[in-house]
């Protein structure tokens, strides 16, 4: 279990964090999704003890995340590609692998099974400068999977991804869930945090505005269900907060209905609704 | 431990799939070595001549034409001197060797059947083996003209004959057989002569070396320490010069390396991994250590093996680790300040290429005017080339060694402190 309790971070007059507080139970994938600048980033950057914060405290399993013990068990999948572009992915894995003091055997076996895993195993012994942006963001994943952490922190993974790999990614997001991982994903695509994540919090300006299942933030946040339904009468569109009842209301006059659409509220409804400005703004 | 290795050896991965790095850091410096070295070698006319210094004790008319001889021979760059200034200037290391003539050698020289050989006393440092063999080589090549001058002039050779036969019956030393021998067979001789003006053969009187004038010269060759104030060849200057281009490309390279993992986000996993600062710190510092120590070893190993370069071993690897220390301190320092690529290669090479200017890494130290010279003491380079220069030729003691090597030192750990103080890791 990740507990982090009043998270602050200040770079000069900017508030990066702003007494963030959450909790992230082992085995969920949480969404951290805001903006750019909303400060995702600082956060995981202070959750994985990459950089200190002015103030709070994080835990993992009751372990700072700066302690060598900790550190085994953190996966760092970061925003840029942090990887060796004249290496050949092997030879960046085997170097990221040595890091973790794992014996011949298992580091061999681990780096097998991270290429397998991100479907790279084909093209483990090219340079890193000759994949394409999909491809060197599976391997990415990869490095920071060698170790077999229980946390993995992932930072904007699909920023400037190919569709299939995104999907790719997508689908091994929900294969570490299933193998017990758990997952910190930060995001500004609030389909991704839609389709991924268990639970989302919601940042913008450093300060966690909403934190919940997506069925609750949706429900909490999200506003009425935009209803439009065409018939002999014309077009008649409204908003409801109960579609079932309204609908059932709403079609009980009318003889011939030609059309009927209903347009959902989603996290970007969530964010216009908290902060007054679309997630992409 | 095993961490930090595995931290240097990607270093070196990485530095050998850069060809550009590659060049500069172990190409270039040999070729720098090389090339200026080849040019400074030459005394500017192109020539290979020994310079030797030649002293006439014996001021006859035949040591006077062997001098003579000698001054035309290409092998030969001749100065006539006398005996106290040719040995001081061979001991200086001015000059090659020199050659002294003692009396009789004239004698000698003329007397062909007779006699003993014309004694010539070579004096000569004695590690300059190669020069001492050459050298003795050609002294033979112009001994045997003394017999070409007696063979194939009839009336030098009847005249060589009439002196012999009358030195060979009054000698005590020639044995009573060989008497009684030489004494049929060379007033036929001379007769054949007489009639045959180009009358010629073999002939040996037997006995030792010294006893016998039918060897060309007799050299006998007296060690002549050289007073080391100065490098033996041009290659001791240049090589370490070329081995402080090598550190400097190492400093370079390495201190780009360090930003690099900022700017590319792997010091962010290097951070997150359990490994501590400081062992990614000293992981890179032992990979910038190792390389330049690689760099200036395969250096040396071919100014050594190649270009006849030599060196006190010991005070070499005291030199280099001080250089190593020196420069991996002020690779750190650099790398504090930068925070891009471009910003550290700019400004390490700039700082580097001025105090190589004014360090000697370009024009010898000894060479440069008393003011530069003055100035080349805020150099580290000047003290990483002194260093090295004091194990190759400067003949420094343990103790001289130490200036450069405490200077060196201390400006390193300074700049390793401040450098890793300094150093943000996480600023990606």
């Amino acid at each position: 279990m990740i507990i982090v309790k009043g998270l602050q971070k200040r770079y000069g007059s900017i508030q990066a964090v702003d007494h963030v507080s959450l909790e992230i139970p082992t085995g969920h994938i949480f969404g951290l999704l805001g903006p750019n600048g909303a400060g995702k980033s600082t956060s995981i950057s202070i959750m994985t003890g990459l950089i200190d914060a002015d103030g709070g405290s994080v835990e993992l399993d009751g372990l700072e995340p700066k302690s060598m013990k900790a550190r085994y068990n953190i996966g760092l999948v970061p925003q840029s590609i942090a990887l060796y572009e004249e290496l050949t992915a092997l030879d960046n894995l085997a170097f990221f692998a040595s890091l973790y003091s794992l014996t011949p055997d298992v580091k061999s076996s681990r780096i097998d099974w991270a290429l397998q895993f991100v479907g790279l195993q084909d093209r483990a012994n090219d340079r890193v400068s000759e994949f394409s942006g999909g491809m060197k963001r599976r391997l990415n994943l990869a490095a920071s999977l060698l170790h077999d952490p229980d946390y993995i922190f992932m930072d904007e993974p699909t920023a400037g991804v190919d569709p299939q790999s995104r999907n790719k990614l997508f689908d091994n997001v929900m294969e570490l869930k299933e193998l017990g991982k758990t997952i910190i994903y930060t995001t500004h695509y609030m389909e991704e945090a839609q389709k991924l994540c268990d639970r989302v919090g919601i940042i913008d300006h450093g300060k966690l505005l909403a934190l919940g299942t997506v069925n609750e933030l949706l429900h909490q946040y999200g506003g009425d269900t935009k209803l439009s339904i065409s018939s002999e009468k014309g077009v008649k569109s409204f908003s409801s907060a109960n579609v079932s009842e309204d609908l059932t209301n709403a079609l009980r006059d009318i003889d011939k209905v030609y059309d009927i659409s209903m347009n959902r509220p989603d996290l970007e409804a969530v964010f216009l609704n908290l902060t007054g400005r679309q997630l992409r703004d | 431990m095993k961490k930090m290795i595995a931290l240097m050896l990607k270093d070196f991965k990485l530095l050998f799939k850069d060809k550009m790095a590659v060049f500069f850091t172990f190409i270039f410096p040999l070729i720098f070595a090389l090339v200026f070295g080849s040019i400074f070698a030459g005394d500017g006319n192109g020539s290979r001549a020994l310079r030797v210094a030649a002293v006439d004790q014996d001021q006859t008319e035949q040591s006077q034409q062997f001098i003579t001889e000698l001054s035309a021979a290409d092998e030969f760059k001749v100065q006539l001197t006398d005996e106290v200034n040719a040995k001081t200037l061979v001991r200086k290391g001015k000059l090659v060797a020199y050659f002294i003539l003692p009396q009789g050698f004239g004698e000698d020289y003329q007397s062909v059947f007779s006699g003993n050989a014309p004694d010539i006393l070579v004096g000569i440092d004695p590690s300059r083996k190669a020069e001492a063999g050459y050298l003795e080589g050609s002294l033979m090549k112009l001994g045997i003209k003394r017999f070409e001058n007696a063979f194939t002039n009839a009336d030098a050779l009847t005249e060589q004959l009439d002196r012999s036969i009358i030195e060979i019956e009054q000698s005590d030393e020639v044995p009573a057989e060989w008497k009684s021998l030489l004494g049929d067979y060379l007033p036929k001789m001379r007769a054949l002569a007489q009639e045959q003006q180009d009358a010629g053969g073999s002939i040996s009187f037997g006995g030792d070396t010294e006893a016998n004038p039918m060897v060309p010269l007799k050299v006998t060759r007296q060690d002549e320490l050289v007073q080391r104030s100065g490098p033996r060849n041009a290659y001791s200057i240049t090589i370490p010069q070329g081995a402080i281009w090598a550190i400097m490309g190492c400093v370079i390279g390495f201190a780009v390396s360090l930003v690099q993992e900022k700017t590319l986000g792997t010091m962010n996993r290097l951070i997150v991994a359990p490994i501590s600062r400081t062992q990614i710190v000293a992981g890179k510092a032992l990979g910038c250590f190792v390389a330049q120590v690689i760099v200036v070893t395969l250096l040396f190993l071919v100014a050594y093996f190649i270009l006849g370069v030599s060196f006190d071993i010991s005070k070499l690897i005291i030199a280099v680790i001080a250089s190593g220390i020196c420069f991996v301190g002020l690779m750190m320092f650099f790398a504090s300040l930068a925070k891009t690529e471009r910003s550290v290669a700019g400004m390490t090479n700039a700082f580097l290429i001025m105090m190589g200017m004014i360090g000697g890494a370009m024009i010898p130290l000894f060479v440069m005017p008393g003011w530069m010279q003055a100035i080349s003491d805020f150099s580290p380079v000047k003290w990483a080339i002194l260093a090295l220069e004091g194990a190759i030729w400067r003949n420094f003691s343990y103790g001289e060694m130490m200036t450069p090597v405490l200077i060196l030192s201390a400006i390193g750990i300074v700049a390793f402190i401040l450098g890793t103080r300094m150093v943000k890791l996480e600023d990606a």
